[in-house]
């Protein structure tokens, strides 16, 4: 069965690894019609060919900040605001150029409209919760078996491009107010995510809560007592491995560099909006201006699982929205005047969108798979929107990019990659000898890339 | 998918099924990533590691030479393989443990504690010559033994109250809590082993209700995104590895073994999709479904339970073409690539499996499928294999296969040998079948099996192994390998010996204000870590929770326990409040006390004892001494033994069972 657009979804399905292609000859020429040359366009060329062939990185990117809105704002009161009589005049809907945004529900990033793109066409495999995070930290269906052994996008992406440069004393990918999730997978330890839940005091645990002075003179203990320990080199790499963590963590502490990224002071936490993830977004601001090895930066923030009661004066969605606009409209502002936006991708989504038109029962909105993701940075071109939806977000009416269909969480993984200059295409050997491509089915040309952002 | 490579050789409907790398290995839905990594040497590899790491940190001052492996006193069938094999290859033994060795590592087996310095010098100074058995009996009918061992079945049969990245519908909280309980009985009532796979395979009823609570292991199996096949699927993936050891059916439910498990498992190349559908069709009548909910949530205390229940007609039904596996077509035939359907079967029966039990071939004798395929699993050989395999593991941190989920059925019978080039599975074939007859034997029974584990000479060798070690003595157990404390055995360590205990609130719901008889709640408050009912917990402290998620206790879904290290834990162990508040003279009474003694060398030895559980080496006493003598007033005695505490939950031994 074919959607409006001529894709029969049945045949292309994430869950259905083993499906070939089947891709007809509207859908083929829709696929490598505007990022191809004619010669690829000729019939006697195999379809794995082309797609081997097509990658063309957008590369405009060094870091990226993924922001997770756990839960799932409701798309139709944020990205893709739809008005209706529920809408509550604090909302006050603004329209600028040709989107329409929910001002008084977000008005610092209103102020920031012109770095930013909303991508209305998205939509979500799954509405479970648990289903739908990790199947967008992962950019793959989690009941698909390699997803087993599946690493965070994060992950990969210290794999492929490690620490940025510097003086390396952080992991590439660190996770803020996150606590656990996916992780690094199959890949090597290294490359997992470094969780940290940023309070302005300094990284947790990086300081010794009796004081330098006490930590000192226990340090100094410790190595003495543990000498005969950590000195016996015959014992050879584990020693060393150990002895490494320790050196490590050591090396975190009292370190100046370490603490201008995660003390700040209460003017600045203000600035943020003085919440977690205000906190947040300060510690990202300060870890892409310092250099220390970060390049991946994940924030947690939600609950967005407004079930009831959406729309209560200073509620749940008021509430959680104001801190989110407090913060990364901030970080916007900030990152756009220290020069560290254009070479940043931003990417903030939910695991799915919610109901649309007249609220439930319980004045709520429940799951629901059309979705909006907001992006901005990396050089995309702002103040517009990608793809169109009816009057409610309920069905999308135009996908606005030129594959012609929903954009997906794996389209927005091969996004991620293309933007970092990474081939999302690549497909690796695991260690039992196994390929793992990077962007599932990328390989037949199933997903890949929302270049439009990007084209003026 | 067990194979990825075949995504892209599949790409114009030729299916070329010998790309699928021989290679390929394990691909359990339920193995952990590090299994996905070690195959057995990268196993033997990290057991390599992990020796050297510990046996550097003990007094090196302590030598002890390596003996040959006859002059072991053979205690059961365990040493006369054990010893026999070592003594075979020329391979000296290590010496057996000191007490304090022995002790130390007992007790973090069988009840994730350490021990206290009076248990150290009252054992150590008893001169009954039973006086170990004495002590393992006393510690299997602990109730500490019941937590740990809680824990232990919470991992293995993936109880948690977070939703499983695979579930169609998450277990709640009391779900969790229902099971937890369940489990906690039946370990603390010796319910045997048997029965209790048997209830987790066939039990019916509401994931809440304690009597029924056993259904919460069914409710793992609901498959998001597919057809009822999927959940069907995954009922039989998850049985088969939790209880067979047999994680290879998820690459069966995909496709036949040939062409994917030549190289891996003799069983799994001849057997095919048809055989793992039959052994699935025994799900088929399995139905799942939320509890009837009444209008509220806030009234009705079975709010978003589950109830597992059978129905009485059905079975596994093909020509399905979408989930997440691949098409299911009558004979395992694959889609038309033109029609991109299913052929037609010659008949309806053709497209309808029924279940037929592995080898046996077993058939349900009446309607209750699901209890005819725990009948058969209860009495199949790869059932008492597994637990001997499994528990084996946890005692001497690697299996006679390793990884356990990987068993493979032609390979394990030493009277049966595969043939060449295959060779037989285990590191000592006979033992493992000694093993499971012996679990057999003891009545499926937890406690006497152990009993018969930990009473070997094999199981008291010293990590130490003073001689010249190669990775070749790994398969040979000739020393025993050290493992990292999980995060709850970290946690209740320093509680335990700062004598600063935890106190932690579980929830029993968070929007049920009229709890009712069938609501769990749990012992209030928890005040020990190998309490807790699952990994998440205690989420009434969250920065306790994070403390020992650094140590990787895993969310009993995707990310497996582990014992890997990391930069995290380090820095926790050197700054983590949990740590440093309770390394304090003013909150531990512990310390106090220890203060209070007038000899520093008595100081100094009740640290060691406390939180190392041994003496210190002569170095480390020369030191110790050296620092505890600047102290002159009894202010500046205070703050030393508050720096020796902290001292001692840094050096690496304390994170160890050796």
């Amino acid at each position: 069965m074919k959607d409006r657009f001529g894709t029969d979804w049945s045949k292309i399905r994430g869950t259905q690894f083993w499906k070939q292609p089947q891709l007809g000859r509207r859908m083929f020429f829709r696929h490598v019609g505007t990022a191809l040359s004619g010669y690829f366009l000729m019939p006697a060329r195999p379809m794995e060919t082309i797609a081997k062939a097509a990658p063309s990185m957008i590369g405009t990117a060094k870091n990226v900040i993924f922001i997770l809105m756990t839960g799932g704002p409701s798309h139709s009161d944020t990205f893709d605001l739809k008005e209706g009589s529920w809408t509550p005049s604090f909302m006050a809907p603004t329209s600028y150029g040709d989107i329409r945004f929910p001002q008084g529900l977000m008005p610092k990033i209103a102020d920031q409209l012109d770095s930013v793109a909303l991508v209305r066409s998205t939509k979500a495999w799954a509405a479970v919760h648990g289903l739908g995070q990790t199947w967008v930290q992962i950019g793959r269906n989690p009941a698909s078996s390699l997803a087993r052994i599946a690493p965070h996008i994060g992950s990969v992406v210290s794999l492929e491009l490690g620490p940025t440069s510097g003086n390396r004393s952080l992991p590439a990918f660190l996770s803020l107010n996150t606590g656990s999730g996916p992780g690094a997978g199959y890949l090597a330890p290294e490359n997992a995510p470094f969780y940290v839940s940023p309070g302005g005091g300094g990284l947790g645990n990086s300081s010794h809560p009796n004081g330098n002075l006490v930590f000192d003179r226990r340090y100094g203990l410790l190595q003495e007592m543990d000498a005969e320990t950590r000195e016996s080199g015959e014992l050879g790499t584990s020693i060393t491995e150990m002895a490494a963590f320790n050196l490590s963590a050591r090396k975190l502490m009292y370190n100046g560099d370490i603490d201008k990224v995660f003390t700040f002071d209460q003017n600045t936490r203000n600035l943020y909006g003085n919440t977690g993830f205000g906190n947040a977004c300060i510690t990202a601001r300060n870890l892409l201006k310092a250099k220390l090895g970060t390049r991946f930066i994940q924030i947690s923030v939600g609950s967005w699982d407004h079930h009831s009661n959406i729309y209560t004066p200073n509620g749940p969605l008021q509430g959680l929205a104001r801190q989110f606009d407090n913060g990364l409209g901030q970080l916007l502002a900030d990152m756009k005047q220290d020069g560290t936006l254009d070479e940043t991708l931003i990417v903030a989504m939910g695991e799915f969108g919610r109901t649309v038109g007249p609220p439930n029962v319980q004045n709520g909105r429940d799951h629901f798979l059309n979705q909006a993701v907001m992006m901005a940075g990396a050089k995309i071109r702002g103040k517009r929107a990608i793809g169109s939806t009816d009057s409610q977000a309920r069905d999308i009416t135009d996908p606005g990019w030129s594959r012609g269909r929903e954009i997906r969480p794996e389209d927005i993984e091969a996004t991620i990659y293309s933007a970092l200059g990474i081939d999302w295409t690549k497909q690796i050997d695991s260690p039992l000898g196994r390929s793992f491509e990077y962007v599932p089915f990328s390989g037949q040309d199933l997903y890949g890339p929302i270049n439009e952002l990007w084209s003026s | 998918m067990c194979c990825s490579k075949l995504l892209s050789f599949s790409v114009f409907g030729v299916i070329l099924a010998t790309s699928c790398l021989a290679a390929d290995g394990d691909c359990s839905f339920n193995a952990s990533p590090e299994q996905f990594l070690s195959i057995q040497s990268r196993t033997r590899a990290d057991i390599s590691d992990r020796l050297q790491k510990v046996t550097s940190a003990r007094f090196s001052s302590a030598q002890q030479n390596t003996v040959a492996a006859s002059s072991i006193p053979k205690r059961n069938f365990i040493d006369e393989q054990i010893f026999a094999k070592m003594a075979t290859a020329g391979t000296a033994s290590a010496p057996l443990t000191s007490d304090d060795e022995f002790l130390r590592r007992i007790m973090l087996d069988l009840t994730g504690r350490i021990p206290t310095s009076q248990q150290i010098r009252d054992f150590e100074s008893s001169a009954d010559p039973n006086k170990r058995n004495d002590l393992i009996g006393k510690l299997l009918y602990s109730p500490e033994f019941v937590d740990k061992w809680t824990v232990w079945f919470g991992d293995l049969l993936q109880n948690s109250a977070t939703a499983l990245s695979t579930a169609a519908f998450a277990r709640q909280i009391d779900g969790r809590n229902a099971y937890y309980n369940y489990i906690k009985k039946s370990i603390n009532d010796g319910k045997s082993i048997r029965d209790m796979a048997w209830e987790a395979v066939a039990a019916g009823g509401n994931d809440y209700v304690s009597n029924t609570a056993a259904v919460n292991f069914a409710i793992n199996a609901s498959a998001a995104n597919g057809p009822v096949q999927d959940t069907y699927d995954m009922m039989l993936l998850k049985t088969a590895s939790a209880f067979l050891g047999m994680a290879h059916y998820d690459c069966l439910a995909c496709h036949s073994g040939r062409g994917h498990l030549d190289t891996l498992s003799l069983w799994g190349q001849r057997t095919t999709r048809m055989d793992a559908w039959r052994m699935a069709s025994f799900f088929s009548r399995m139905r799942l479904n939320r509890y009837g909910q009444q209008a509220t949530q806030y009234t009705d205390p079975m709010y978003n339970s589950a109830d597992v229940q059978d129905a009485t007609a059905g079975q596994y039904d093909l020509n399905v073409t979408f989930g997440n596996r691949p098409a299911r077509c009558t004979n395992g035939l694959p889609l038309d690539p033109k029609t991109n359907k299913c052929p037609v079967a010659i008949s309806a029966a053709a497209n309808q499996v029924t279940p037929e039990y592995r080898v046996t071939g077993a058939k349900p004798k009446d309607g209750n499928w699901r209890a005819a395929f725990a009948d058969n699993m209860v009495v199949d050989p790869m059932f008492a294999r597994n637990f001997a395999n499994r528990i084996w593991k946890q005692l001497f941190n690697m299996g006679l296969v390793d990884p356990v989920d990987g068993l493979d059925p032609d390979r394990l019978d030493p009277n049966n040998p595969p043939p060449a080039p295959w060779t037989l599975q285990a590191t000592h074939p006979e033992l493992l079948e000694k093993l499971a007859g012996a679990f057999v034997d003891s009545g499926y029974d937890l406690r006497e099996f152990i009993r018969i584990i930990v009473g070997s000479s094999a199981y008291q060798l010293s990590s130490r192994y003073d001689g010249d070690w190669k990775v070749e003595y790994i398969p040979l157990f000739a020393r025993h390998y050290p493992r990292r404390l999980d995060g709850e055995e970290i946690h209740d360590a320093i509680a335990q010996a700062t004598g600063v205990p935890g106190k932690y609130t579980i929830q029993a719901t968070v929007f049920r204000y009229s709890p009712t008889d069938v609501v769990q709640n749990l012992s209030d408050p928890t005040v020990w870590a190998m309490q807790l009912p699952d990994t998440s917990e205690p989420r009434s402290n969250g920065s306790v929770a994070n403390f020992m998620n650094n140590f990787l206790r895993g969310n009993r879904d995707t990310q497996p326990r582990s014992q890997a290290g990391s930069i995290l834990q380090q820095l926790s162990m050197m700054n983590d409040t949990f740590v440093n508040n309770r390394t304090k003279v003013s909150a531990s009474p512990a310390l106090v006390a220890i203060a209070k003694l007038s000899a520093d060398g008595a100081i100094l030895d009740e640290i060691f004892l406390s939180f190392l559980s041994r003496l210190p080496s002569a170095r480390e006493r020369g030191t110790g001494l050296t620092f505890l003598s600047k102290a002159a007033t009894a202010a500046a005695k205070a703050t030393a033994v508050e720096d020796m505490a902290w001292v001692a939950i840094n050096k690496v031994d304390f994170l160890f069972s050796y």
